[in-house]
Order: C-alpha cells, then structure tokens, then sequence
C-alpha cells in the first residue's frame, strides 16, 4: 500500500517536472529565436546553422535607426512617474475603501471597478480631447496622466488592506498614530508583496504600452522606447527579422534582466498576492 | 453652421490661438504632417531630409514631420487627433482610407487650393491609375506619394536549373502552372524542396487577389463611389477558384495560408522559386538576394492586370486658410519631378508621375534596375485596389471568405456569396 502511494506521487512528480519544462521550452522559444537572429547575419534567419558566422551588426544598425538613448530615458521617466503616482494616489484611496466609512462609500467603489470594466482604447479620443484642453499635448505627463489612477490597484489593494488583522491597526492607533502614520506605518509595510507584484504588473505594461503614447506625442523628447521600436515593423517591404529581433532585445532587454535578478522576489509576491 | 462661418471662426480661433502661443514666430507658417513608415531603410529620416530641404528654400514655412507608426497606426492618431480639435495640416494615410476620411468629414479636397491651369498639369500629371483611388465624386481627395503595386519576382538561376529560358517569366496563368510544375521539386521522400510559386494570403490577401480579378477580366471590386462591392461574379469566383487550385490541384504552392512577412524570405531563400510581392520589397531582394532574379508583370488570363496600393498625401480641415495653402505648396514641391526621383529612388515606391520618369536621375536608376520599369509600365493595366466606405470592414470580410476558400471550409463560389451578402448588408446604409 505504502510503497503504491510512493511510486503514485513519485510518478505525479514526474509528470509534473515533465509538464513544467514542456511549457517551459514553449515559453523560452520566441526569446531564443530573437537571439539566434540577432547575433546571425539575416542569411540565417530562418536557417539553423550551428557554427553560423555571429555578427553584433544588428545591434548596431538597429541602435542606429532612431534614437534609442533618448527613448530609453523617456520611458524610464514615464514608468517611473505612473508607478509613483499610482503608488501614492492608489495606497490612500484603497485605505480608505478598506477602513474608512463615509457616505457614497459602496457607490464610489462600484464606479472604481467600472474602471476596470472600460478598454482603454475606447477613450483614445475623449482621452486626446482632454490633453488638448489640458495643454499637455507632446508631453510625457499626458502619457501618464490617464493611468494615474488605477481602478486595478485600488482594488487590489483594498483586498489585502482588508486581510490585516484590526488588532494592528487599533493598536497603532492607541498608540497616537495619525491616520497617514497608520496607513505608512502599517498597512504599507504588510501589503508589501502585493505592492510589488503590482509594481511589476505596472512597470511592463506601460514599458510596451504603445497605441497611446504614439498617438499623444510627437517629439524625440517625449516618445518612448515602443514607438522607436515600430519603425521596424515595415510591411510594404517585407521584415528583416534579424534586425527586429535586435531592437526587441534592446528595448526589452532592461526589464528581462530586472526580472531575471528580482525573480525570486517576484514569485514570491504573486504567490502572495494571488495575481496570477 | 455654413462652411463659411465655421472656416472663419477656426481661422480666428487659430489665429487667436497662435496669438496667445507664438507672438514670436507670428509671421512663419506652423503645418504639422504626419507620416507613415512601411518599408525599410532610413525613410523616416528621408521625410525629414526632404521637410528640411523644404524649410530652407521656403523660410516662412515650418513644417513639424510627424513619425507615427504603421498605416494603421497613423489613421488612427489622425481620426484621433481632428476629433480632438487639433488635426494635422497633412498626413500620408493609405489610399483605400479616401471613404472613411470623407465619412468622418476630416479631409478637404484639394480642388478648392489649385488654379485651373493646375488642375491640368499638376493632378492631370499622375498616372490615371493612381488617381482611380483619389478622386470620388468629381473631387480630388488624395494627392499619390508612396505608392506600390505588386509584381513578380522569379529565380533566374532555378529556371535555369529546370531546363526553362532565365528571360522568358510565365505570362499568362497557364503559363504559369505548366512552368510553376517544372519549378516545383520533391526529394526521393515527395517532400517539396521548392515550391514553383508563392502568392501569399495572410496580411491583406484582398490586395494580390485583386490582381488575379482584373487579370480575369474585373476592374476591381468596388464601384468608383465606394458604395457597391462585385465579389460574387464568375470573373472573381474564376480567380479565387484559380487560386485554391495552385495548391490543391496543381500542388505548385505551399497549402494553406501563406504569410505576407515571411514571403520575401522565402523567396531569398530558394523556398519558392517565383513570389508575388510588392514592388517595396524590390531594394530588400536586390540586396539579399544570393542569386540573380528577374522582375515580371502579373500573369495574364484573360488579359493583363494588378492593383495599386500605398499612401497619399490628405489634407485635414480645421486649419487657417494660409495654412493649408502652404500644404498644398509643400505637396506641389514633393511631387514634382526631382524630388519626386530621389523619393522613389530611395524608398522602392513606384514614381506616380509621368514626368518623374524623364528626369536624368530615374533614367539612370531604371538603368540599374529594370524592374523599376516594370512596375511602371504595368501601370497601363492597373486598377484600383478595394476601397468602399467602411473599408476595413469590407476588406476583412473579402479577406476571410479567401482564407475560407483556401483552408477548404467553402468553395470559391459559396465563399464569395456569402462575401457578397456581408458586404451589401454592411454597405446598405450608403446607398
């Protein structure tokens, strides 16, 4: 009996082990095709050689087709400026919506998650209107300005605000904790794997966000790394793998090492906070 | 509001607002010109060398070129951007978008800003068969730039390895199967090792299988107004039907859906030995390719024929009248012969005017690469590509009953009447 269950979950783990390393391999494909590409002559693009001549020629010419130094620092500063402003604007609205009554209360949560509910895309043109009447039009802020509050991290947020046990939160407070104290002092250290599994989720979706920033900037100096990246994309004349592939690793490049150094940090976190 | 009304408030609102803007600059005309880019190399940096070279000789000009992704991409920021009360003076946006900009009354014709002696000479100048997808109506709505139509490109050195003459390319559909046969290469196994030809169906198959429509007798799928689709006759059930048959009966090409990116590769690569493609890719091949090929027009059927494509210049309206008639300066300069040359001679594109041809620097280039003339002279039997008002949605019903007949799931003549019934419901609302 005992011996049945042990070759049974032994088997399970084979299986297991055998279905994770298939999907895997799945997964790391397309990355390591963009690889192989990149560093071959386009002769090879869709020829495996394995003794193929390497060249760093793709790199450059496609380092060289826009300025990508430039687009770099702008989508640094863009993700960077939503992450902190979501952060700031989001941690206090789910805490309120967590701990705080006050009236319309259900009224206004519901209107957040309609947020939720509304494609982006939709509100191109009323979003482009009001840039307009803003005057921020061409400017890095009206590229995060639509994404400040996000309907995504309040709720998030407010689920794990509302796990903490209240016994923290009315010890804090019999300490002399003022509301803000009590909100950084307590809520934000505890919520912490939630907050960087949306940091992440934030991060890499505003990093390759690109139909919006296209539309709403004009300029060298606004325009992030996305929209440098689509002047590969040629279709009148067919597509030069070799050098696409190259510019994806450029523009992609910071934040798969970024993930691939924090990795465990991040599972962790999305285990935690259950984003799955 | 009358028109007249509403021009004069927008100029005083412009004026007003570039006032309270630019005191400085007051006397320099601001356009701003939204471009796409759809084929490789530097042709963003081109359109920037061409609008500086422009604010040189023209100082009282400032044109701001405007990058903005695919020519989707571009229609979309346009749209946004005239909804959103700040339209761009200029954009190239593709020629088959000419009833959706009508439709969403964005655009002007450009009739009302050239003298009658123009009319003549500067937009009677371009090949008629480019006009046929910028006029509607009696009204000039597109001025051609970037425009295409597809050819055939073919491996010199795999005729000549078949035993065929390297200078004689297949010229008539049956031609083509007998030949496309010869090209067609198995190993001891069967397995293909080279295809005879490849005519891609992915991305916008509507736009080659229009080339096998007029070769088939059919000007096109459309009527000039935008407002009837022919997707249900015997010339175009006879295409599609010729079409499937390159795969499932003749086995000269690759079945199922073929991809439009991947073509030129392929085509590199000895996988195919003829591909239809856009005359765009012809700088790409030359380039790449390790053996020398040869440029041919379409096949005929019943006679010789291929549609047009690509981008032309648009004019919004919601500027002053002194800034469009500086866009339409800038467009006049664009399109004459020199600059016109070095255009066509940089990105592929083919030249849209007669009188581009004779300067001493497109004769040199068609020195270089005939397959340049080809392009041109195919212009004779071109016609207009697909283009109705809800366009993309026509299209993509064109599109899907294609794929349908090639994977098989209906016959060429079940799939292009249900086409036909879509297309009319969608288009009744026009009529």
């Amino acid at each position: 009996m005992s011996t049945l269950v042990v070759t049974q979950t032994r088997f399970d783990r084979a299986l297991f082990v055998a279905g994770a390393w298939a999907l895997a391999l799945v997964w790391i494909l397309p990355l390591a095709y963009a690889i192989w590409t990149a560093i071959h002559p386009s002769a090879y693009e869709t020829r495996f050689v394995l003794l193929a001549p390497l060249t760093f020629e793709n790199f450059t010419r496609a380092w060289n087709a826009a300025p990508f130094a430039r687009y770099f620092l702008n989508t640094i500063m863009l993700v960077s400026m939503i992450l902190a402003a979501q952060l700031i604007l989001c941690i206090h609205a789910a805490f309120a919506f967590a701990r705080l009554e006050f009236p319309g209360k259900n009224i206004l949560f519901a209107l957040v998650l309609v947020q939720l509910m509304v494609m982006p895309d939709i509100l191109l043109v009323r979003n482009y209107a009001t840039m307009a009447q803003l005057g921020l039009v061409d400017t890095i802020l009206a590229i995060g300005l639509p994404y400040f509050a996000s309907g995504f991290a309040i709720f998030l947020l407010r689920q794990t605000f509302k796990t903490i046990p209240k016994e923290l939160d009315e010890a804090a407070r019999v300490e002399g904790c003022s509301l803000i104290g009590l909100i950084w002092r307590v809520y934000v250290p505890l919520a912490k794997p939630t907050i960087l599994a949306f940091a992440l989720v934030s991060v890499s979706h505003h990093w390759n966000n690109f139909i919006w920033p296209l539309i709403i900037t004009s300029s060298v100096e606004t325009r992030p790394l996305t929209v440098g990246l689509s002047i590969f994309s040629t279709t009148d004349s067919g597509i030069e793998w070799s050098v696409i592939t190259a510019a994806t690793l450029i523009t992609s490049g910071p934040l798969l090492i970024g993930f691939l150094l924090f990795q465990r940090q991040f599972v962790q976190s999305f285990m935690r906070a259950g984003i799955k | 509001m009358t028109r007249l009304m509403k021009t004069r408030l927008l100029a005083a609102a412009s004026i007003f607002a570039s006032a309270a803007m630019l005191p400085a600059s007051a006397s320099a005309v601001d356009l701003e010109f939204y471009f796409p880019v759809a084929v490789g190399g530097d042709a963003a940096g081109i359109i920037e060398r061409m609008t500086s070279a422009y604010m040189e000789e023209n100082p009282g000009v400032n044109i701001n070129a405007i990058y903005t992704g695919s020519y989707a991409d571009t229609t979309t920021r346009a749209i946004t951007a005239a909804r959103g009360g700040n339209a761009p003076q200029l954009a190239i946006l593709l020629s088959v978008d000419m009833f959706a900009l009508i439709d969403e009354d964005i655009i002007l014709p450009w009739d009302d800003f050239v003298t009658e002696a123009e009319q003549e000479s500067w937009i009677g100048g371009f090949y008629d068969s480019f006009m046929a997808n910028s006029q509607t109506g009696g009204q000039t709505w597109g001025i051609p730039f970037q425009r295409s139509t597809p050819v055939m490109y073919y491996n010199k050195e795999a005729f000549a390895a078949a035993g065929l003459d390297p200078e004689t390319p297949p010229a008539t559909w049956d031609e083509l199967v007998e030949i496309g046969q010869q090209l067609t290469l198995r190993d001891a196994n069967g397995n293909v090792t080279q295809w005879g030809v490849r005519i891609p169906s992915s991305g916008f198959p509507s736009w080659l299988f229009t080339g096998l429509v007029a070769s088939n007798g059919q000007d096109g799928l459309a009527n000039d107004a935008g407002t009837e689709v022919y997707f249900d006759t015997p010339e175009v059930i006879g295409a599609l039907e010729y079409l499937v048959s390159l795969a499932s009966e003749h086995e000269i090409m690759a079945p199922g859906i073929l991809d439009w990116g991947a073509t030129p590769r392929a085509f590199m690569d000895g996988e195919s030995a003829i591909a239809w493609t856009t005359t765009g890719n012809l700088t790409n091949i030359r380039n790449n390719a390790p053996f020398d090929f040869g440029v041919a027009m379409l096949p005929a059927n019943v006679r010789r024929g291929a549609p047009t494509g690509g981008g032309n210049f648009y004019l919004f309206e919601g500027s002053s009248d002194e800034q469009l008639q500086a866009a339409v300066d800038f467009v006049k300069w664009a399109t004459a012969p020199e600059q016109a040359a070095s255009w066509s001679i940089d990105t592929g594109y083919v030249a849209p005017r007669a009188d581009t041809w004779e300067t001493d620097a497109m004769r040199a280039y068609a020195e270089e690469v005939p397959g340049a003339l080809v392009a041109r002279d195919q212009l004779a039997y071109a016609v207009p590509e697909l283009s109705t008002f809800e366009g993309p949605r026509i299209t993509q019903i064109m599109n899907d009953a294609i794929a349908a007949a090639i994977v098989g799931d209906m016959t060429p003549a079940e799939a292009m009447a249900a086409a036909q019934n879509q297309a009319d419901a969608v288009l009744a609302a026009y009529r």
